[in-house]
């Protein structure tokens, strides 16, 4: 059976069990749209680079089962040294046993979303679905309609988390071709604080499709950590859509880290909805063999006085591909606005191949904006500075691939992700 | 110490040096001059082991070695320095790391055990005391937004540091101010003994007032034409060196 056929029968089927809710009347809606899209052909435009034929050609089935290796696998991969909450969720189903809470995060609700829609109707309802758009997005609406579990994170209106939450999906692909599709939602009350880890493993010699879908509302005068840790060995496929909606005065740091990733496609979004938002966002890939990674952003200003920073460094070795595309949209309102963006790639091979394409649409006038992208290889000046000092050429190509990289790294205020980020590099490299 | 006999070397296939020889024994200081062109910095280049040159006869002898089958790494890690006429910035690595891995990879070359942290950042410090660096150049990323005096300072702070055989400083007075060429000379000064050797390479004569060369060579059309001790070069302050070409036409 094919994929497309698979999610039919797994919608007549959650559509026969299910009540007539907003809710569900929502997803119902979903399942009209992925219909009438389809999935999207390299023809589509946001589509270029990245071929989808692999969604049928390989197919998944949306299943929840899984081994219990996926648990070891977890308990011998998470990082034990780093005090924090945590979720887990397995082939999108929540591993309740799994879950850690530290008793200083009492005030934050941090559980799963499928306890939150009754838990927490109030909050849920008047976040949930607001963000992410369905139309057009078919991978999006493929979510909404076929969604797993996920995390709901609730930071009440002053509070601040003591210790980081990560949020940890493992896609097990030990019997099966699987299809996960997880959904998050994270709301930053207004004046409160949070740092948040996604983090993302798969195992198992079958191929798993994991096709995620991120709400994020952050308030008036709140602050988020945000980091996406994606760590996918072996034929695993990642589909990853974030949208954050961000108050005035409020301040993110993001930063995404793929380390590995057979298929990664990241669509990361940030809405400004207010005066005075700091919107940062950085990228690093490290990529070899046939990997393939796209970053698509899109940082929208529609307000005045917003600043955005935002940079995406790249190292790949083999014959593994990049693509960056960078939007940045300034309204009509939004003056003073200052935007700033970066793209660059150090290729190790002459088979690696780097598609990037910076795009600035500016309705207003008097704003601040710079873009750029850069692909080569390590500049042989410095590689004779370093080998005429006695330092051979390896280690000298070390010492210039980690400097360019941490660039990114001192972007990440957690120490145990930079360990595991020079760990990758050092492997990689 | 360094022998260099008959040296012809090419880039892209055009002839810059056409039969050099040279020897410089240890603890001498030798200065090469010349005009524009003469093939100096082409010199200094082969000597360092950058790829761009190809030698097409000749030979070079360091301590009874043959450089020119050295990469570029061993020829430092036997003790030759090159001080760059245009030291490259190097965003991201700091001068203390740069410099702890290069010594640390000589050693491992003589095979030595690493240099304790404790005992490099003490080493370090005497060395910064003695070139009169100021501290925060070496926690910055290696020459990054430095000045050129700095840039310059720099490369004898790390020459002082890895402590060469041989130095060979490629136009080293290039783009510096007359405060800066006194730091710098003193500092090399400080690391003349008995068995260090140095080749200046410069066009103007200014430098050699302050490091003052046991030998002093003029080289001309990839050749030397003419060599004399260091008022060779008070007279080419004066004369130019229009009259070494027409020397040199003439005897053609």
């Amino acid at each position: 059976m094919s994929t497309i056929e698979t999610l039919k029968k797994d919608f007549e089927h959650y559509r026969a069990q299910a009540d007539n809710s907003a809710f569900t009347q929502q997803r119902e809606s979903a399942f009209v749209e992925l219909q009438k899209l389809g999935i999207p052909t390299i023809k589509h435009e946001e589509w270029k680079y990245t071929n989808l034929k692999f969604i049928n050609e390989l197919h998944f089935q949306s299943s929840c089962l899984h081994t219990e290796a996926a648990k070891n696998y977890y308990t011998q991969n998470i990082v034990q040294t780093l005090k924090a909450n945590r979720l887990v969720f397995i082939n999108g189903s929540f591993e309740a046993t799994l879950t850690q809470i530290e008793p200083e995060d009492a005030a934050i609700v941090i559980t799963n979303l499928a306890a939150a829609r009754i838990a927490h109707a109030d909050m849920f309802s008047k976040h949930f679905g607001k963000y992410a758009i369905i139309e057009g997005q078919a991978l999006n609406a493929m979510n909404h309609a076929l969604m797993s579990d996920g995390a709901f994170i609730y930071v009440p209106e002053g509070k601040q988390t003591v210790y980081p939450i990560i949020i940890t999906n493992i896609s097990d692909a030990s019997e099966v071709n699987v299809l996960n599709q997880p959904r998050n939602l994270i709301v930053v009350e207004k004046n409160a604080a949070a740092t948040v880890i996604e983090s993302f493993f798969a195992l198992g010699n079958h191929a798993s499709f994991c096709n995620i879908v991120n709400e994020l509302y952050v308030g008036e005068n709140a602050s988020l950590e945000h980091y996406k840790l994606q760590r996918l060995q072996g034929e695993h496929y990642q589909n990853n859509y974030t949208q954050v909606f961000q108050e005035g005065n409020t301040h993110i740091n993001q930063v995404t880290l793929t380390l590995d990733g057979k298929f990664v496609r990241n669509n990361l979004h940030f809405y400004m909805n207010g005066e005075n938002c700091n919107t940062l966002l950085y990228g690093l890939y490290l990529l070899d063999g046939n990997q393939f990674v796209d970053n698509h952003t899109r940082v929208e200003h529609a307000k005045p006085n917003c600043f955005s920073d935002e940079k995406y460094k790249g190292i790949l070795k083999d014959k593994s591909t990049a693509v960056f595309n960078g939007k940045i949209m300034v309204h009509l309102d939004a003056q003073k606005t200052n935007a700033y963006q970066r793209n660059q790639n150090i290729l190790l091979s002459d088979e690696a191949t780097v598609n990037t394409k910076p795009q600035l649409e500016i309705f207003a006038d008097d704003v601040k904006c710079t873009h750029g992208a850069t692909v080569g290889q390590l500049d042989e000046e410095p590689m004779f500075y370093m080998r005429s000092r006695g330092i051979p050429e390896n280690v000298a190509r070390k010492l210039l691939l980690n400097a360019f990289a941490d660039d990114i790294a001192e972007k990440i205020k957690i120490p145990e992700l930079v360990a595991i980020l020079e760990e990758q590099i050092e492997k990689k490299i | 110490m360094l022998e260099i006999r008959n040296l012809k070397a090419e880039i892209e296939g055009k002839k810059i040096l056409n039969g050099i020889n040279l020897t410089v024994n240890s603890g001498e200081v030798h200065a090469i001059m010349g005009p524009n062109g003469a093939g100096k910095s082409t010199l200094s280049s082969v000597l360092a082991g950058r790829a761009d040159y190809a030698v097409t006869e000749g030979e070079i002898m360091f301590e009874g070695k043959n450089l020119l089958e050295m990469s570029p790494e061993d020829r430092a890690r036997e003790g030759v320095f090159l001080a760059f006429q245009y030291p490259v910035e190097i965003p991201g690595v700091s001068t203390t790391n740069f410099l702890k891995t290069a010594i640390n990879e000589t050693r491992k070359y003589k095979g030595l055990e690493p240099m304790e942290a404790t005992d490099f950042l003490k080493y370090m410090r005497e060395k910064m005391e003695l070139m009169e660096m100021d501290k925060s150049l070496t926690s910055r990323s290696l020459n990054e937004g430095f000045s050129g005096g700095e840039k310059k300072r720099n490369e004898v702070f790390q020459m002082a540091m890895l402590e060469p055989k041989l130095a060979i400083m490629d136009e080293t007075d290039s783009g510096l101010d007359i405060d800066a060429l006194r730091l710098v000379s003193n500092g090399v000064n400080k690391l003349r003994n008995k068995d260090r050797s140095f080749v200046v390479i410069t066009h103007y004569q200014r430098l050699l007032d302050y490091i003052v060369p046991d030998f002093v060579h003029v080289l001309y059309k990839g050749r030397i034409v003419k060599s004399g001790d260091a008022s060779l070069a008070k007279e080419l302050e004066v004369k130019g060196y229009d009259w070494i070409k027409a020397e040199v036409e003439a005897a053609q």
